[in-house]
């Protein structure tokens, strides 16, 4: 033990109106990759929206680098990359890894940084397309560049493997469980396919189709 | 090839129509308010003297001077009046400012656009005298009221996964605006400001009436003069002026929409439907769909 949570969740109820999910007591630590799992609707997403402090705790709190909930984490501390990308569609490739290099917590070698995670991503000769001429996989791929410039302490990807082959898919994978490894950060994804996610993550939390029990409690967040 | 001539046959059925409809009216208004002695309208002013070619001398009429006047207004109107909304616009949308922001915004926004651009061009002549001066002014405010509203809804519209993302990341307010929103809705910003710039031209022969400038101005001083003839050109001049401004915008408009990727833009496309709807389905078999 003795390393550092960047993350920690306390007595945390995420949903809307009314409880899609509790979680008693959770950490994340630095070098650590959380991968969740269950079926759609569960309230994943909104675990992910919730830690990264875009949608508010029904109760508990979400301790994020050291700030806990309501207040919001230091500029760049977080990296998200939703499940639509979250891209400025008309915008360049270039212009949108750059939005994720400004918000970095250094704001040094952001042009160097910008360069190396596009190069990372195999994206350098679509460096000055528009992104709404890209396809699909490429767009995901526009999203990682932009979140490894950022170099932020916690990753949060929803389900940020979909859409690209094999090939593409291990070096994606390749580049960000290396930066996550050599800067200490922490990253918590979604994933459906669980073997992927074991293959990836070092713990997987499963959630179970909690429909009849509006509280899901720990008991059934099994740790595999 | 069945598709151009159809194309072919709806271009020339609309080109006749306006040629008799224009060729009628002339014809019913004839001897009433219609008089050809009106298209003295465009014969240079005799002071001060036109020096321009004899085949340009047109530019020196009242007409000319009256309707370049016109767009000029509606130019600086269009540009400091985007200049100034946009900033509102921002701050008055409820996805990306706090209601304590966006509350008084609107309420500005909603203010310049309480007035007609007519009632704030008297307003404006009071202040800054006559002239196209208060013409500028007042369809500045007006386009701030009418822009900035159709700026924040186009931004409240937008897809939230981009602001999200930036929220996330912990960028400005400011940032997020200048990276995140203006990029993802330029489109629809130029789109508007062309429209509006269309708009001010239509609008701005009419604020000249109260002495703002422009080519209302020379209509309210011939029909003071009980000179109508003169009045129906100067109306024909404006609708000539109009259509064509129209046409452009709609032109320059068609590169600022999503569309645009599919078909390119084409002087047809101004006048005829997309070719899409004009094409009929290869197949009329339902059971291939």
């Amino acid at each position: 033990m003795g390393v550092p949570a960047i993350v920690r969740l306390e007595n945390l109820e995420v949903g809307f109106h009314s409880t899609l999910l509790s979680i008693e007591n959770l950490e994340i630590s630095s070098g650590d990759i959380l991968a969740v799992t269950g079926p759609s609707g569960i309230g994943k997403t909104s675990l992910l929206r919730t830690i990264s402090g875009l949608l508010r705790p029904i109760s508990g709190f979400v301790q994020v680098d050291g700030v806990r909930s309501p207040d919001r984490p230091r500029r760049g501390t977080i990296g998200y990359i939703p499940q639509k990308l979250g891209l400025v569609r008309h915008s360049s490739v270039w212009a949108n890894v750059m939005l994720g290099s400004r918000a970095a917590r250094s704001s040094s070698d952001s042009k160097e940084r910008a360069i190396n995670s596009i190069t990372a991503m195999g994206l350098e000769e679509k460096k000055y397309e528009s992104v709404k001429r890209l396809s699909g996989g490429q767009q995901r791929r526009v999203a990682i560049a932009r979140t490894l410039a950022q170099q932020p302490k916690l990753i949060l990807a929803d389900e940020f493997l979909s859409e690209l082959d094999e090939k593409t898919s291990m070096r994606v994978t390749k580049a960000v469980t290396n930066y996550v490894s050599a800067s200490g950060a922490a990253m918590i994804l979604v994933e459906h396919d669980i073997s992927r996610a074991k293959e990836i993550s070092d713990r997987l939390l499963i959630i179970d189709d909690g429909r009849l029990n509006p509280f899901i409690t720990d008991t059934s967040i099994l740790e595999v | 090839m069945a598709g151009m001539d159809r194309e072919f046959k709806e271009l020339l059925i609309s080109v006749t129509t306006v040629i008799i409809g224009f060729w009628a009216i002339v014809q019913l208004t004839s001897g009433l308010i219609w008089d050809w002695n009106g298209w003295k309208a465009l014969e240079p002013q005799s002071y001060p003297p036109c020096e321009v070619n004899n085949f340009f001398q047109f530019a020196c009429s009242t007409a000319w001077i009256g309707m370049i006047e016109t767009i000029k207004i509606a130019i600086l109107a269009t540009f400091f009046g985007m200049l100034l909304s946009l900033p509102l616009g921002l701050l008055s949308s409820r996805n990306l400012f706090p209601s304590y922001i966006t509350y008084p915004s609107r309420a500005i926004v909603s203010a310049c656009r309480s007035l007609p651009s007519l009632i704030w061009a008297i307003v404006f002549v009071i202040i800054v005298g006559l002239g196209p001066t208060a013409g500028v002014l007042a369809m500045s405010i007006y386009t701030v009221g009418y822009l900035g509203k159709m700026q924040y809804e186009s931004i409240e519209g937008m897809n939230s996964a981009p602001l999200e993302a930036a929220n996330a990341m912990g960028l400005s307010k400011a940032e997020i605006s200048l990276w995140v929103v203006i990029p993802e809705t330029a489109n629809h910003l130029i789109a508007q400001m062309i429209f509006m710039f269309e708009y001010n031209v239509r609008s701005g022969t009419v604020i000249g009436i109260v002495g703002a400038g422009g080519i209302g101005y020379y209509i309210n001083l011939y029909l003071k003069f009980l000179e109508y003839e003169r009045v129906a050109a100067y109306l024909v001049i404006i609708f000539l002026a109009v259509l064509i401004i129209d046409m452009v915008s709609i032109y320059l408009r068609s590169f600022f929409v999503d569309d645009s990727e599919k078909t390119k833009p084409s002087w047809s496309g101004v006048i005829l439907p997309p070719k899409e709807t004009i094409d009929p389905p290869r197949s009329s078999n339902p059971q291939q769909f």
